[in-house]
């Protein structure tokens, strides 16, 4: 079954190229900066976050516009994965009630064309480390591709069991909105774990995935070290598991998708 | 599976959920929870057939017979309730032409975008592009953005990839109305060639002809069930006999109400119309002999609307006089719908004179028909042998002509081929 299906999406591999180009191309159409918003967009971010943290509301956390940056990449990855992606088989309900193809191809050309931008927005993170004075640790660079994988199999997996969801529960696109505000709020995002005095309590952030995914970019960019085993583990863990249950709810209810549109 | 067959589709059910109230959001679905009522409608009600590799069939039906879900079915957009329908290599569907088209990219990245959505990698597009290019035949136009393109130069570049796409089975809904008569006839032939290749044709379609043309089993759906099956010649004649009885039923429904209304408004009229006239008619004449009935019937005496064109039809006239010592020449006038005047002829021109007319007297005039399938009207004139017109109703009623015979034209050349 599993088999048949990614024979099935690598004969589909093109159509998700051209879905991802599609999108990407997409987003910036008919702006006059075009694709180099992908670039100005994060950039200006970093500098608005200097300013702030700088002036107007100082952190105790040294360099926190970098300690802020290189978390909060991943979690827009991450938050526009889920939402976008949630309404990614719904967006394209012409396409779905009129002709056959590996409806997993929807949400994986939407998770992937996110996952593009942010590597994009990872050149602007390296210039900005690499200005910024934080020593590099080459070796945990190399652990960077495992955890941008993990992060991008827990955001597919999600988007799979959402966007199949929503195409029968409408309001689920909205509940999500809701739901990824407050997410950012349980992961340690904007602010260290640490924070968190409750040792108990500190330990219940682990069963959210994102909190290791967020904690090992963090090591790897901003205190330059090898992340942890276990935190490694954990998150591929849950990369697994949301991959395994997403694809399980979708394939359950892909076969009435058209019957609903 | 047997291998000899590309399509094996066993007793297929398949069910619609019709919602009469459908809540689709959470407020909805809480607080109407009594109002999710819902009916369950089988639209596929035990369908099985198989298709031999290289072989086309044909799905013929009236509106929601089924037809098209089958066709989904097979292209699994849908998928069925109860039974099985296995399928062997590339799939290629002609449902939905122009899938994910972008208006603002140009033709030829519309066409790997397109192709994609077949399943073709960028090699097997690139392998195929030029001969899509060729076959649209928007060479000059293939650089331009589509929004820039027109209907039909759009369908045809859809066409275009959609046919080469070079599939095992191809399923085909309604779509050979593509482009000009140039490139339908492309079109077509080019079907022809991909199934001289072996490929699997199963077509979707009301255009009884290109069937007949193109494939060798025609299914006749019906209520969710095959009807029957076979070549497609007889297929087909048994499914237009059918419909035909119940166009006839219809139309003579239809008439009924007319009739209803004419009585109804010929009220209002100011110069009144007798009740056997269409509301249309016009009169004319000395009235010196008047018209008291004019009817159409069958050689059984019947009053009957719709004939058939090989049929024979009486027109029955009943007239009365204040006068005895005239002679009339009795004519009739046959106009279609359009006001093409198709025939004419009087009694003078049929036997070389006039009848005595009596106090009251009846006139049956038969004739052969040969006029093909339309509505036509009947003018009926009675005229004193120099001319005079005594009564003249123009469109006094008018009748409908059905065939099951696809010929065309204003009426039939009884026609031989002989050939050597």
């Amino acid at each position: 079954m599993m088999i048949n299906l990614c024979k099935e999406l690598y004969a589909y591999r093109e159509m998700i190229f051209s879905l991802v180009k599609k999108d990407l191309r997409g987003r910036y159409k008919g702006s006059v900066l075009g694709f180099l918003w992908t670039f100005i967009n994060p950039l200006f971010q970093l500098i608005i976050y200097t300013i702030a943290f700088s002036f107007i509301l100082p952190s105790a956390i040294e360099k926190y516009y970098l300690y802020l940056f290189v978390a909060l990449i991943p979690w827009i990855f991450f938050s526009s994965s889920l939402q976008g992606g949630a309404n990614s088989v719904m967006a394209s309900q012409n396409l779905v009630s009129k002709i056959y193809f590996p409806r997993e191809v929807l949400p994986i050309a939407y998770v992937t064309s996110c996952f593009v931008n942010m590597l994009f927005t990872f050149i602007i993170i390296f210039l900005v480390v690499a200005c910024s004075g934080v020593s590099i640790n080459f070796i945990a660079i190399l652990c960077l591709p495992i955890i941008m994988l993990i992060e991008y199999m827990i955001a597919l997996g999600l988007a799979l069991l959402f966007s199949a969801i929503t195409v029968f529960f409408r309001d689920m696109e909205h509940i999500l909105s809701i739901i990824t505000m407050a997410w950012i709020y349980m992961t340690p995002v904007l602010y260290p774990l640490e924070t968190i005095s409750n040792v108990k309590i500190q330990k219940l952030f682990y069963l959210n995935p994102m909190t290791s995914v967020i904690i090992a970019y963090r090591d790897i960019l901003y205190y330059a070290k090898i992340p942890d085993f276990p935190t490694l583990l954990i998150a591929f863990g849950f990369g697994i598991a949301s991959l395994i249950l997403g694809e399980f709810v979708f394939s359950k209810l892909k076969k009435r998708f058209a019957e609903v549109m | 599976m047997n291998p000899e067959y590309a399509i094996e589709v066993h007793d297929v059910k398949k069910k619609f959920r019709i919602f009469y109230d459908k809540g689709n959001d959470l407020k909805d679905r809480i607080l109407f929870r009594n109002r999710n009522h819902y009916e369950d409608r089988w639209v596929l009600k035990g369908i099985s057939f198989r298709v031999r590799k290289g072989e086309a069939i044909g799905l013929i039906g009236h509106n929601g017979c089924g037809k098209s879900t089958t066709l989904k079915l097979l292209t699994k957009i849908l998928y069925p309730d109860s039974g099985t329908i296995e399928m062997t290599g590339r799939v290629s569907s002609l449902i939905e032409l122009g899938a994910g088209f972008h208006p603002d990219m140009t033709g030829r990245e519309n066409i790997y975008t397109n192709a994609s959505i077949f399943g073709l990698t960028k090699k097997e597009i690139d392998k195929r592009l030029q001969e899509i290019i060729n076959f649209s035949e928007l060479e000059d136009f293939i650089d331009n953005p589509v929004r820039t393109y027109s209907s039909g130069m759009y369908m045809r570049l859809a066409f275009s990839v959609a046919i080469n796409v070079d599939a095992n089975i191809l399923l085909i809904d309604e779509i050979l109305a593509v482009g000009d008569a140039n490139f339908q006839k492309k079109c077509f032939d080019k079907l022809r060639e991909i199934k001289a290749h072996g490929t699997t044709i199963v077509i979707v379609s009301h255009a009884l002809g290109q069937i007949e043309q193109i494939c060798e089993t025609s299914y006749w759906i019906e209520n969710g069930l095959i009807k029957q099956s076979g070549t497609p010649k007889t297929v087909h004649d048994n499914y237009l006999k059918s419909m035909e009885i119940k166009r006839t039923e219809q139309l003579e429904k239809q008439h009924e109400q007319e009739q209803n209304q004419e009585i109804k408004n010929s009220a209002s009229v100011i110069q009144k119309l007798p009740d056997f006239c269409e509301k249309t008619a016009i009169r004319m004449g000395t009235q010196e002999i008047i018209f008291t009935d004019v009817q159409l019937r069958n050689l059984q005496n019947q009053k009957q609307y719709i004939f058939d064109t090989q049929e024979k039809i009486k027109i029955f006239l009943q007239y009365k006089s204040n006068k005895t010592n005239l002679k009339g020449n009795f004519g009739y006038g046959i106009f279609r719908e359009d006001g093409l005047h198709c025939y004419g002829t009087n009694i003078m021109i049929e036997t070389g004179e006039c009848i005595p007319i009596r106090e009251q007297g009846e006139l049956e005039i038969i004739f052969q028909n040969h006029l093909l399938p339309a509505r036509y009207f009947l003018d009926i004139a009675v005229h004193s042998h120099d001319g005079v017109i005594f009564d003249d109703i123009r469109q006094v009623v008018s009748f409908v002509i059905s065939s099951d015979k696809q010929d065309i034209g204003v009426c039939r050349l009884e026609s031989n081929f002989s050939w050597r």
